[in-house]
């Protein structure tokens, strides 16, 4: 077994990474004065995955929505003891989360890493679901589903993923719909682990104060599935137009005032590794010097009373789908949504000036290196490059090769009016 | 982790934190005011103009930049209650010159912090009038916009209602009607008032640490300020004021919210507190507490329901979110949960797991410089000075009789249930 390293030079830091026999990738990154120790355990497995062939089945099967979220609560669940007892205990954290790529199971404690880790890696790998035990968690999720069905916020940003697409599961509410999950069975549960639980499908990352030997001791003696899969897992992709589902989208929710997401579909997609990290850098820095808090836009709009201090933004990419949101409060969000569309026409016109780019950079390695105080931060972060067959070390080196023509190209390319999207709820 | 405070000048406190694990150098300036009705909007509103431009940077717009040349700094400034105080905090954040190589980085920092709390943007002796309205606009939207997030909405609203007559009850932003009122001339003079007489605490944290702040504050103000402000400790009556003890609100959503308000009926300076602490914990701190274990495992009735106590009033908030024909019987079962604290119906086990999890918390905020900012900050608010080693200690050292007794005096004095229909069969 190699153990090999990354270092960052710049921001004086290493990550540590080895593969398992059976394909694991194990990674740890020394934080030598933290009193916090964390772990996290991740699926390559979302709710995105909602079709592919089950392993050791030939045809195709599409899953109810909601179905990788509900796993996600189920793995807690044990024939003997309760995860979260053994966790409190141990004094630690424990949690989990599901997004529209990734299922992941992390702890964080101050003492005995170990014993915790231990019991990660035992509980990921060993579900028990049983008819009842399901049953029993329909009750749960549909009150989760509820509680977001009442966060406007949550609600106007789902609605504008579901203009955006018209095919892609990622317009799909990662809990499902209180009837979606009803459909769902022991069996199907265990079809979709077995497939996606794979140790070549998943990644454990560790930060802190750690013995990293001891730790990988304990992970390899932990692994149940000891052999390497041989093909990978069939994911059916599919076929996503270019165009947008819809150009507007409003629904009436009581809240004060309305509420917008300004969403554009990107359909420059299908690459990952630096080739993504780059665009998506780029991208943030464009959104950063037209709309940021120092930009024109920004001032105007505020004076006019149009937006306000919760007005932000946030580029997301994947290998097969990527989208920009901007989203707000506004008495007019119509009126949002053609001057942020008009700033985008003026780029093309006018270009962006050198003294603007500069400063943003500078602003972007300011937040890059902030940002890394925060362990967890530099968990899922990390977790996210990995995914995307990159690494978060390469971040500031991007940054740097951005130049002021990559933004110009990027704001014609990107900026539309035919791939943007207004979602807006409105008061009651 | 070195920790040290001192005074330099009259009402002013400055902790100085060394903690070389960070990247970043944080500084905070806060102003302690007392929770009234009279200034809480003004309160409120006075950060909010002093964002919008200073004596050099007229416009929101040149701060903002001003912060990107200085990589990426971030600029808070915000208004939080801290039992019946008022804190108005300005912060400012900025990796540290190490990583970016930008010289006397952290006096710029600080700099510019005293900028826009000291040299506002001023015209006719007042701030500007543009800036105001904008402000007061911004700031009743706020207000407005407190039914958006739900689930804050009840807790807040259940607290108004519960504390109603006490001080505890006003909202952090004041209400509406105050902020109509303001005026350029009376939010500069409520300006002038706040720096003249309130309470300062200073917080440096970060790897390197070394501005001298009597030197650089003397130019901003008078170091021995003559009126400082002594602002009262909470009362923590446990007879309910005035108002009602079961409130059903009715708003257009998909899930109750309930919240139960208890009156813990001691004062966190007694030995007894850090013993209910615990007791909260074993009620409904985390997956693990007779809350979660009874309501959500046991009989699937929420997704998420929790206690927290509330320290310096002594309160202590069971909630939850559930559907409005599962009112009764959640009722019920956080009723006998709490039956089972004051009996003592607890394990041993349950004590080591509540300790292990709030001493776990507590050493855990060591790794967040706002966090270990904050912690010291209320330290010097209420005057204390407990580390967190003490605090460790003190939970640490809480018996099952301290548990027991913590909890006898403990009263449920409002339900508030947010709900779709007005009443609950």
């Amino acid at each position: 077994m190699e153990i090999n390293s990354i270092k960052s030079e710049k921001l004086n830091e290493v990550i540590f990474d080895v593969e398992l026999s059976n394909g694991l990738k194990v990674f740890y990154m020394p934080k030598r004065n933290y009193v916090k120790k964390y772990a996290i355990y991740s699926t390559n497995y979302g709710s995105i995955d909602n079709t592919f062939v089950p392993i050791g089945e030939e045809k195709e099967l599409i899953v109810p929505e909601g179905i990788a979220h509900f796993l996600e609560h189920k793995l807690f669940e044990e024939p003997d003891v309760s995860i979260f007892d053994e966790f409190a205990k141990l004094g630690s954290y424990v949690n989990a989360f599901t997004s529209n790529n990734q299922t992941a199971y992390l702890f964080s404690c101050v003492a005995e890493f170990e014993k915790n880790l231990e019991l990660l890696v035992e509980f990921v790998q060993n579900p028990y679901f049983t008819q009842e035990n399901v049953e029993k968690e329909k009750g749960i999720i549909e009150q989760e589903i509820r509680m977001y069905n009442d966060s406007p916020d949550w609600k106007v940003y789902s609605n504008c993923l579901s203009a955006m697409y018209v095919n892609h599961p990622v317009k799909i509410d990662i809990a499902g719909t209180v009837e979606s999950t009803r459909s769902i069975s022991k069996e199907l549960l265990y079809k979709c682990y077995n497939t996606f639980y794979n140790p070549g499908n998943m990644v454990l990352f560790m930060i802190g104060d750690i013995d990293f030997e001891k730790a990988l001791t304990i992970i390899e003696k932990g692994q149940k599935n000891v052999r390497k899969l041989d093909n990978g897992i069939t994911r059916i992709k599919v076929k996503e137009p270019e165009e947008i589902n819809k150009s507007i989208i409003e629904e009436k929710l009581s809240v004060s005032i309305p509420l917008f997401n300004i969403g554009f579909k990107d359909i420059d997609v299908g690459y990952d590794g630096e080739k993504l990290i780059g665009k998506e850098i780029c991208t943030s820095v464009l959104l950063e010097v037209l709309y940021g808090s120092s930009s024109a836009f920004f001032q105007e709009l505020y004076k006019e009373g149009l937006i306000n201090q919760n007005f932000g933004f946030q580029y997301l990419g994947y290998k097969d789908y990527g989208y920009a949101v901007l989203v707000g409060e506004s008495k007019a969000p119509k009126e949002v949504h053609k001057r942020i569309l008009q700033v985008a026409v003026n780029v093309s016109k006018k270009g962006i000036s050198e003294d603007d780019f500069k400063r943003t950079k500078r602003k972007l390695i300011g937040y890059h290196i902030t940002d890394l105080n925060s362990i967890d931060n530099i968990a899922t972060a990390h977790i996210n490059y990995y995914y995307k067959n990159s690494h978060i070390f390469n971040y500031l080196e991007v940054l740097e090769g951005i130049t002021i023509n990559d933004l110009e190209k990027r704001s014609r390319d990107f900026l539309n009016e035919k791939n943007c999207c207004l979602s807006i709820v409105n008061p009651k | 982790m070195e920790y040290s405070r001192k005074e330099i000048g009259n009402g002013i406190g400055v902790s100085t934190i060394y903690m070389d694990k960070f990247k970043s150098n944080l500084i905070t300036l806060s102003f302690i005011r007392p929770l009234l009705g009279e200034e809480a909007s003004l309160n409120a509103l006075v950060p909010a103009v002093l964002k919008r431009g200073t004596k050099n940077y007229s416009t929101y717009m040149d701060i903002q930049k001003k912060l990107e040349d200085l990589y990426g700094a971030t600029l808070n400034l915000d208004v939080n209650k801290k039992g019946e105080k008022h804190i108005i905090r300005f912060s400012i954040e900025g990796p540290e010159g190490e990583y970016t190589g930008e010289a006397n980085y952290l006096d710029k920092l600080f700099n510019l912090l005293l900028e826009v709390i000291y040299d506002p943007y001023i015209k006719d002796g007042v701030f500007l009038e543009e800036y105001v309205g904008q402000e007061k606009e911004n700031l009743i939207r706020r207000i407005e916009g407190r039914i958006n997030d739900k689930k804050q909405f009840a807790y807040e609203r259940a607290i108004e209602e519960m504390c109603k007559g006490e001080k505890f009850s006003i909202y952090r932003f004041g209400d509406i009607e105050s902020v109509k009122n303001i005026d350029n001339l009376s939010l500069y003079k409520h300006y002038n008032k706040i720096l003249d007489t309130s309470p300062i605490e200073i917080t440096i944290i970060g790897k390197t640490l070394d501005i001298d702040f009597e030197k650089a504050l003397k130019d901003k103000i008078d170091m021995n300020r003559r009126e400082i402000l002594n602002i009262p400790r909470e009362n923590i009556s446990n007879k309910k004021q005035s108002g009602k003890s079961v409130i059903f609100e009715k708003m257009d959503i998909s899930q109750g919210k309930l919240i139960l308000g208890y009156r813990i009926n001691i004062p966190y300076e007694d030995k007894l507190f850090d013993a209910f602490i615990v007791a909260s914990e074993i009620l409904g701190g985390g997956p693990n507490s007779k809350l979660f274990l009874n309501v959500r495992e046991k009989e699937s009735l929420a997704y998420y329901i929790h206690s927290q106590v509330l320290k310096y009033k002594s309160i202590m908030v069971v909630s939850s979110g559930i559907e409005k024909e599962n009112y009764e019987k959640t009722k019920e079962i956080v009723k006998n949960q709490i039956d089972q604290m004051i009996r003592g119906d607890f394990t041993e086990e349950d004590i080591k797991d509540a300790k292990n999890s709030i001493t776990t918390s507590i050493k855990a905020l060591e790794d967040n410089n706002y966090s270990v900012a904050d912690y010291y900050l209320s330290n010097a608010v209420s005057k204390e000075n407990k580390s967190f080693v003490d605090y460790v200690n003190s939970i640490n050292g809480v018996s099952r009789e301290d548990i027991i007794s913590s909890c006898q005096e403990l009263r449920l004095d409002t339900i508030y249930f947010l709900t779709n229909e007005e009443e609950v069969k």
